[in-house]
């Protein structure tokens, strides 16, 4: 009986929910990818955020597979398709941006209910950024060498990265996030789930609240995050390490370089080789 | 009076949405007859996991200015549309310099400049060695190169979905911003005041586009879903068979093994400049 009485989203629904927050969300995010930000003095002015899309539709739909397509969206439409995939800081905006979306669609249980709404997509946001903060701030401190011995930089980092946090969330926060969601969610309500042939979330149907699960869920996957950022720093004393156990590191260099033009010198043959062999068949 | 000028100027002229959408498909498949293009796409990935990685590990300056040369030929010769260029231009140095004003009115001295310069070098590095990959190649290629070393099937359908949707999207996009604006009384926007109501009422519309678009979009994905379905696109994805098929045209070649051992004869000989010097 229960399954009756769920929010009854089977796969290809799940896909198709996934399928539109990857298309919406990446739109968006290729915009703002591509509109200059200003800056006056040490404010920035940007359209950082689209992200009352997803929160939207996480209110509305499956929480997990909108989380996952908007964040799938972003890494595909404004990193891999414009070519600034960044390697391991991908994978911390990924997370962070699915855990966020994630929580804010799993606390609200009913849509019509304003005040849960806003809630939702003001806390969701914050989480969002202040796990994209902390990333940020361990990055540097891994990045830089002699991060401490530098004067001013320490300091430098921790104010400009508390100060965007506090930016993005007062200014972009609520400008795109708070209030659009406020706008869009009553309207769209009952009017986008029949389109994907699906009931809308009422307080019954709608998946049990945040439980111990979710927050550990979500820990977990934000240690995942970080563990990416510990991962690199332990990657530097493996090839300081290295670098310390190899005797003469010149001569190594030297072994490489060699083996390097053999490599270059075995393939310009094996090319000629097969170029011969082409033309042999033609005749 | 000038930043709000340059303000508003600034965003209303990006904004256009033709340009943003032929820059995105030049960038898509204006550049298949490239070097880069004609390459195997597993050899590629390869190559950038090591220029994308490696940067990051190391801080010896002159390898890494070794690695920046190779991967600024590579990005020439993948022939990148100008717009990502200048995007990647802009955040990086935006990026540092920002950080180096900062530091130096915390009171930090020019000792920072060399600290920041490597982590400068490291960004563009690994910048232009991902725009070289993943802009320099065909989509379906890289999603098939991405499918061969068994990343998730939703990941390399994403990218294949998502460079044949993206021109039918903005395009929706654009007729729904137009309509607004026919229908739509935009403030006067001689002064500074009206200026800023101007650009509110801009944002404002683009906010209220969503909502058909969203609407649309539902209807769409539920289509594309549906049709997905009866060509049997969830069995396929888990069936080995239909993943070799699909597969089978992945091949590499002389020329690939002739990049990937010239890189290497590249990183060798920078290593070898940075023990000597």
């Amino acid at each position: 009986m229960s399954t009756i009485n769920k929010q009854s989203a089977n796969q290809s629904q799940k896909l198709m929910v996934f399928v539109l927050t990857m298309a919406l969300y990446g739109l968006a995010t290729l915009f703002t990818e591509l509109i200059p930000k200003f800056q006056i003095g040490i404010v920035e002015f940007s359209v950082e955020y689209f992200l009352f899309i997803p929160l939207t539709l996480a209110m509305l739909f499956d929480p997990i597979s909108v989380a996952l397509g908007a964040a799938t969206g972003e890494l595909v439409f404004s990193e891999i398709m414009l070519g600034q995939f960044g390697g391991l800081g991908e994978l911390e905006k990924f997370i962070t941006v699915t855990i966020g979306v994630y929580a804010a669609g799993r606390l609200v249980s009913d849509p019509r209910n304003r005040k849960m709404v806003g809630l939702a997509a003001f806390g969701g946001t914050a989480i969002q950024l202040l796990l994209g903060t902390i990333v940020d701030v361990l990055k540097v401190q891994f990045a830089v060498e002699d991060f401490e011995a530098v004067a001013g930089l320490p300091e430098s980092v921790f104010f400009t990265e508390g100060f965007a946090f506090l930016n993005d969330l007062l200014f972009s926060g609520i400008l795109f996030c708070l209030l659009p969601t406020l706008f869009l969610v009553p309207r769209l309500y009952g009017k986008i789930e029949p389109l994907l042939g699906m009931q809308p979330r009422t307080e019954r149907t709608a998946s049990a609240s945040v439980g111990w699960k979710t927050v550990l869920g979500c820990a977990a996957a934000f240690a995942c995050a970080v563990g990416a950022e510990f991962m690199a720093e332990n990657g530097l004393s493996l090839i300081d390490w290295e670098a310390a156990w190899a005797e003469s590191a010149s001569a190594m260099a030297v072994g490489m370089t060699a083996a390097a033009v053999v490599a270059v010198a075995a393939v310009i043959i094996m090319r000629k080789h097969s170029e011969n062999n082409l033309a042999e068949k033609r005749i | 009076m000038k930043i709000t000028d340059k303000l508003s100027e600034n965003i209303l002229d990006k904004l256009s949405v033709d340009f943003l959408r032929n820059q995105v498909l030049k960038n898509a498949y204006g550049n298949n007859d490239t070097v880069i293009a004609g390459m195997d796409p597993r050899i590629l990935l390869v190559w950038y996991l090591f220029f994308g990685l490696v940067p990051w590990f190391v801080n010896d300056s002159n390898f890494l200015i070794g690695c920046f040369l190779l991967v600024t030929i590579t990005t020439l010769l993948a022939q990148v549309a100008g717009l990502v260029l200048f995007l990647f231009v802009l955040g990086v140095f935006s990026q540092t310099g920002y950080l180096l004003i900062v530091t130096l009115l915390f009171g930090g001295d020019t000792s920072a400049i060399a600290p920041l310069l490597v982590l400068t070098l490291k960004v563009a590095t690994v910048s232009l060695a991902s725009v070289t990959v993943f802009s320099g190649m065909d989509p379906d290629k890289l999603a098939n190169g991405l499918m061969w070393y068994g990343c998730p099937e939703r990941l390399s359908f994403s990218i294949s979905y998502a460079y044949r949707i993206l021109p039918i999207l903005m395009e929706e996009f654009q007729n729904i911003l137009l309509s607004y604006r026919l229908r739509g009384n935009p403030p006067e926007h001689e002064h500074l005041w009206g200026k800023i109501k101007y650009l509110i009422y801009q944002i404002n519309v683009i906010i209220h586009a969503f909502y058909p678009l969203m609407l649309n979009t539902a209807k769409r994905s539920r289509t594309t879903v549906e049709v997905l379905e009866i060509k049997g696109y969830r069995y396929a994805a888990v069936n080995q068979e239909a993943k070799k098929m699909k597969l089978s045209s992945l091949h590499v070649e002389n020329n690939d093994l002739l990049f990937l051992s010239f890189s290497f004869l590249w990183t060798a000989v920078s290593v070898l400049i940075s023990t000597w010097i």
